[in-house]
């Protein structure tokens, strides 16, 4: 989850009056903000990634003034008209289809707001870019260039120009192949033969979006204009992007203008930040919440969270949703703004009337007998991973690997397949527990999973049952008798148990146990090879049983 | 009067008649009792403080192999000096070497040792080996000689200078030592007083049997008083896992609310797991960084056209739940793939979209998985609470009702509701609970009603109240951990610890 640092200071600033870390310990989490450290002078707090427009302090802040009545309803910005002019070139439909792009004037910038911006300008790239595939933001000087602007692609060698943090020239190869930003992002323009470029009338490089921008637009605390670009892949994450972006510099103070983005046969005013309209059911938000709220209620609540509101029939009420807010989708995304207007800690918890009676599932109960039944005998219960590899699945039990449930992303070596047996896992148990007294006796009742065409997923998920026990006399007799007197106690009647041959069990000491024409399980003299492998020194005698094909 | 017991009357006899310090072995000619009842005896005699019972380590020492093959040879230094006063006194090591027959690589040892002895010396430059006599036989030469005809000394009981050369020998590990312990007893004077005033014998019984039993002999004799104070041997029951305690705790308390256990595959279509709760297909969750996919196999089916159509438009555009939709177009072979399902959600609501008469109140206490590196905090499988309440007319305040009543039967009584995002519920709010042993707030669950675009794909009228939220965080509370790893580390020492009914 992204993460703003708040100085105490500069957040009064913006909400435009003194503030406390206390209060704003307390009242933050009530807008959905989870409390990382709460300092005497910085309150550090996390967001949840669909409220993105917290990514700076005007956005914060004017949450903060709504919910505590301070500045309520829909906040107006005002677009100028303007005269800047950018032109989208058909060249980049391709690699990047979609620019909008807005200008700022009348900034008095800090060098605490340059460093906010280019945090604000991560979120973004993660929250609503998908690190930079969707969308991506330049923010440039507007001084130091001059319109119009041009967003077109090129031949990766035939512009040149210097790069933000280097102090010299670059081809756009170059920079794929040498800048770090380049490295990192040059998967999202190296299959396309030419690369996007923007450039000023005169052929000044702005950026080569979506890697980086030049050298000659850096924006420090002495810049007055900004000139801010989006492009990207998908229209709706560049317009989202550019709504937070330009309705956050308002906040800071800044006037936004007008940009002619011109596409090939058609024409777009950028930024628009004109409010969306959308109806809530005042008796809808009650019927959620469990409240009995009147329409003129509703309204302020709204209002607190910055909505503008206003009864507009008997039946809805008319609400206005300001640009920023990217992730109201739906009536019931207004019901939690009602909520938290209202505020939750004042929801009063109740319980629902309906009468219903508790039932277990089969299979958890099946487990539990079996669970009881195992401890009768003295054994102690095992819990693993399902996650497992192949060494230890296999090889030490001195099995070729089989097919089993693979994963594609693996997290580490140790864990890159899904175990079809329980016994190497308790055999695992036992070789970690060396050092502690014997006799030893586990048992788990769990999970496997076998690959199997017939269902959906191609993977079935079992019950099984499996039983280690380990000491100087430890023989076959002893599990035998534990394995056939678990049958007994399991309800089974008509069981058999005969000769087998597997490699982890001593030949001559291994059988099976099958129920009807079925083989359900094992029972046997663990292999000294096998403990071996594992480092064990006690003969250990083992079974393991399907509890599938029991009822 | 004393009480004792024939054998234990016997035995305090012979202490007595044997006088000072006496073994268990004469004790046994003198009594004719067997060396375990004596053994038994000594306990109860020495716990009525008749007899003292003195303990003392000694040491004993015994040739190695290659002690016992010097023992008959002489050690090499002694062969090759013995050679070299036969050649005059005066010899190349080469020479002096071959005229002893000495192995090659005791050679080194050899000169080693005469150098150390100050028996011999060595002129650099020519390799000549000098020496003017035979030296005397060392008290090294003389205790392998003794041991090698049978003697069985004790070092505690030799002088310094044997002493000093057995040490010697163990270091060239031409001998071995090893420790017993000897027990001598004594009688003490109350013991003697004891004796001199009488002592009442009892025919006790140690063991009833069930001949005693029956034929109600047990009536004609006495049966003897055990030290009850005294430690037994330390066992282990079988027991069930302290986590599985917490599962079952976690699932009574549903079964006592009321609601019925469901139980889903744990690998699953990205579709059940994603799709179908909303979550769009670019979703940061659904990256390869948190979800685990499989190789094998890769892909599986989807349910009936109408629902995976519905779940199509429903993220492309809001289909027809009044909702704009995420606005992209939706991939049928993204929610073919497989993935270890990373909530029980995943289970829940395909649970729903086969039963929709309400009330249905619902839960699970399962296994979901997350790509994340085995660390303090984080496992790649872990199990998740999860609980749902479907009827007519059920609201967020009952939701946070429905909760607060479940984690109260886990003592956490204080808990309080903050606003939260998941793609699937709206509204949504995450539970915060009070931990005293902390002092501090912690975030417990999840928790929202299922949002219009996640209901009506599946035809669902009603609102469905969810919570969800992992068991191991209340585990490790319960059972005063810090490390999850121990969760899963199966310790048996640890295990055998815990006590059950946390």
């Amino acid at each position: 989850m992204p993460v703003i640092n708040l100085d105490r200071q500069r957040f009064s600033k913006y909400v435009g009056k003194e503030v406390t870390s206390d209060e704003m310990a307390d009242w933050l989490p009530w807008l959905g903000f989870d409390l990382e450290e709460v300092g005497e002078d910085k309150v550090k707090v996390e967001f949840n990634p669909n409220r993105i427009d917290f990514s700076s302090y005007a956005g914060v802040a004017r949450a903060f003034k709504g919910l505590r009545g301070w500045e309520t309803g829909l906040p107006e910005y005002d677009v100028k008209t303007g005269e800047t002019l950018l032109n989208v070139e058909s060249a980049v439909s391709e690699v990047r289809p979609f620019m909008l792009a807005a200008v700022v004037r009348g900034l008095k910038l800090e060098e605490d707001d340059v460093i906010d911006l280019m945090e604000m300008q991560e979120d973004l790239h993660w929250g609503i870019g998908r690190d930079r595939k969707k969308a991506s933001i330049g923010v440039h000087n507007l001084d130091v260039v001059e319109p119009p602007f041009t967003f077109t692609a090129v031949e990766p060698e035939s512009v040149k120009f210097v790069p933000l943090d280097k102090a010299e020239k670059m081809s756009l190869k170059e920079i794929l192949e040498k800048h770090e930003k380049g490295k990192g992002y040059r998967h999202l323009v190296d299959w396309s033969p030419k690369y996007p470029l923007l450039e000023d009338k005169h052929g000044n490089v702005l950026s080569m979006p979506p890697i980086i921008n030049g050298e000659l637009t850096r924006v420090t605390e002495k810049t007055k204009a900004l000139f801010l670009d989006v492009t990207g892949t998908d229209y709706n994450a560049v317009k989202n992007s550019l709504n937070v972006l330009s309705t956050a510099f308002a906040g800071m103070g800044g006037t936004i203008e007008r940009v002619l983005v011109k596409y090939p046969g058609s024409m777009v005013e950028s930024p628009n930040l004109d409010p969306q309209m959308m109806h809530l059911r005042t008796t809808f938000a009650n019927k959620l919440l469990g409240l009995s709220l009147t329409d003129p209620q509703v309204i302020e609540f709204l209002e607190k969270c910055r909505l503008g509101a206003k009864s507009a029939s008997r039946s809805h009420i008319d609400v206005l949703v300001p640009p920023y807010r990217i992730d109201i989708l739906h009536e019931i995304d207004l019901v939690e703004e009602v909520a938290i207007g209202y505020g939750y800690y004042n929801l009063k918890p109740t319980l629902p009337s309906s009468v219903t009676i508790g039932k277990q599932h089969p299979a958890q109960m099946k487990a539990n007998i079996a669970r009881q039944i195992m401890i009768g005998f003295g054994f102690t219960e095992a819990m693993n991973f399902t996650l497992t590899n192949e060494a230890w699945h296999y090889t030490k039990m001195r099995r070729k690997p089989a097919a089993s449930v693979k994963l594609a992303n693996p997290v580490s070596t140790e864990y890159t397949i899904m175990r079809h047996d329980l016994l190497p896992s308790l055999m695992k148990n036992l070789a970690d527990n060396k050092h502690e007294s014997f006799p030893q006796k586990l048992f788990e009742v769990s999970d496997v999973v076998w690959i199997n065409n017939q269902l959906d997923t191609g993977c079935q998920r079992r019950l099984h049952v499996a039983a280690v026990s380990s000491h100087p006399t430890s023989n076959f007799t002893e599990m035998k008798s534990v394995t056939e007197a678990l049958l007994a106690n399991l309800s089974l009647k008509l069981w058999k148990i005969g000769v087998a041959k597997h490699p982890s069990f001593i030949n001559g000491r291994a059988a099976n146990i099958r129920l009807r024409s079925e083989t359900i399980g094992m029972v046997g003299e663990i292999h000294p090879e096998v403990l071996n492998n594992f480092a064990l020194e006690n003969p250990t005698t083992a079974f393991e049983i399907d509890l599938e094909e029991i009822a | 009067m004393v009480e004792l017991s024939n054998s234990e009357l016997k035995t305090l006899e012979a202490v007595q008649k044997l006088g000072n310090r006496t073994s268990v072995e004469k004790i046994s000619e003198a009594s004719q009792l067997a060396h375990s009842a004596i053994m038994r005896s000594l306990l109860k005699l020495s716990e009525e403080n008749f007899i003292q019972i003195h303990e003392e380590t000694q040491t004993h020492v015994k040739l190695t192999e290659e002690g016992a093959s010097y023992s008959v040879n002489g050690l090499p230094e002694r062969v090759l000096i013995k050679s070299l006063i036969q050649l005059g006194g005066k010899a190349e090591i080469r020479k002096a070497a071959q005229h002893a027959k000495l192995e090659p690589k005791l050679t080194p040892i050899a000169l080693g040792w005469l150098r150390k002895k100050r028996w011999a010396t060595i002129e650099g430059k020519t390799k000549l080996l000098k020496a003017s006599r035979q030296p005397p036989t060392g008290t090294d030469e003389e205790i392998l000689k003794d041991l090698a005809e049978g003697a069985s000394p004790v070092i505690e009981q030799l002088n310094d200078d044997k002493r000093k050369a057995i040490m010697a020998l163990r270091n060239r590990k031409l001998l071995e030592t090893r420790e017993t312990t000897s027990r001598t007893v004594e009688i003490t004077p109350k013991g003697k007083e004891a004796l001199e005033k009488g002592v009442e014998i009892i025919d006790g019984i140690s063991q009833l049997t069930p001949e005693l039993i029956v034929s109600r002999r047990w009536r004609e004799k006495k049966i003897r008083k055990f030290n009850v104070t005294a430690p037994g041997p330390l066992i282990f029951p079988g027991k069930i896992h302290p986590l599985r305690q917490i599962i079952e705790r976690a699932r009574r308390i549903f079964l006592n609310l009321g609601f019925t256990e469901i139980r889903g595959p744990l690998v699953e279509t990205a579709f059940w797991n994603f799709d179908a709760l909303f979550q769009p297909q670019d979703h940061p969750a659904r990256e390869m960084m948190d979800t685990f996919y499989l190789s094998n196999p890769k892909a599986g089916k989807l349910p009936t056209k109408d629902i995976v159509k519905s779940v199509a438009e429903t993220h492309e555009n809001g289909w027809t739940t009044g909702s704009k939709g995420w606005g992209y177009k939706w991939s049928m072979e993204e929610a073919k793939r497989l993935v270890l399902r990373t909530h029980t959600t995943a289970e829940t609501i395909k649970y729903l979209s086969k039963h929709k008469e309400p009330p249905i109140k619902v839960f699970s206490v399962d296994r979901v998985y997350r790509n994340e590196q085995l660390t303090s905090i984080h496992t790649a499988e872990f199990y998740q609470i999860e609980g749902i309440v479907v009827d007519k007319g059920v609201t967020l305040r009952d939701l946070m009702g429905t909760l607060q009543t479940f984690y109260s039967r886990f003592r956490l009584k204080k808990v309080k509701f903050w606003p939260c995002y998941f793609p699937y519920t709206e509204p949504s709010a995450q539970a915060m609970v009070f931990v005293p042993e902390l002092n501090h707030w912690m975030e417990l669950c999840g928790m929202g009603m299922f949002r219009p675009e996640v209901l009506a794909p599946m035809g669902i009228e009603y609102p469905v109240l969810a919570w969800g939220g992992g068991l191991e965080r209340i585990a490790m509370l319960e059972l005063g951990l810090n490390d999850i790893r121990l969760l899963y580390g199966n310790r048996l020492d640890w295990i055998r610890r815990t006590p059950l009914c946390q």
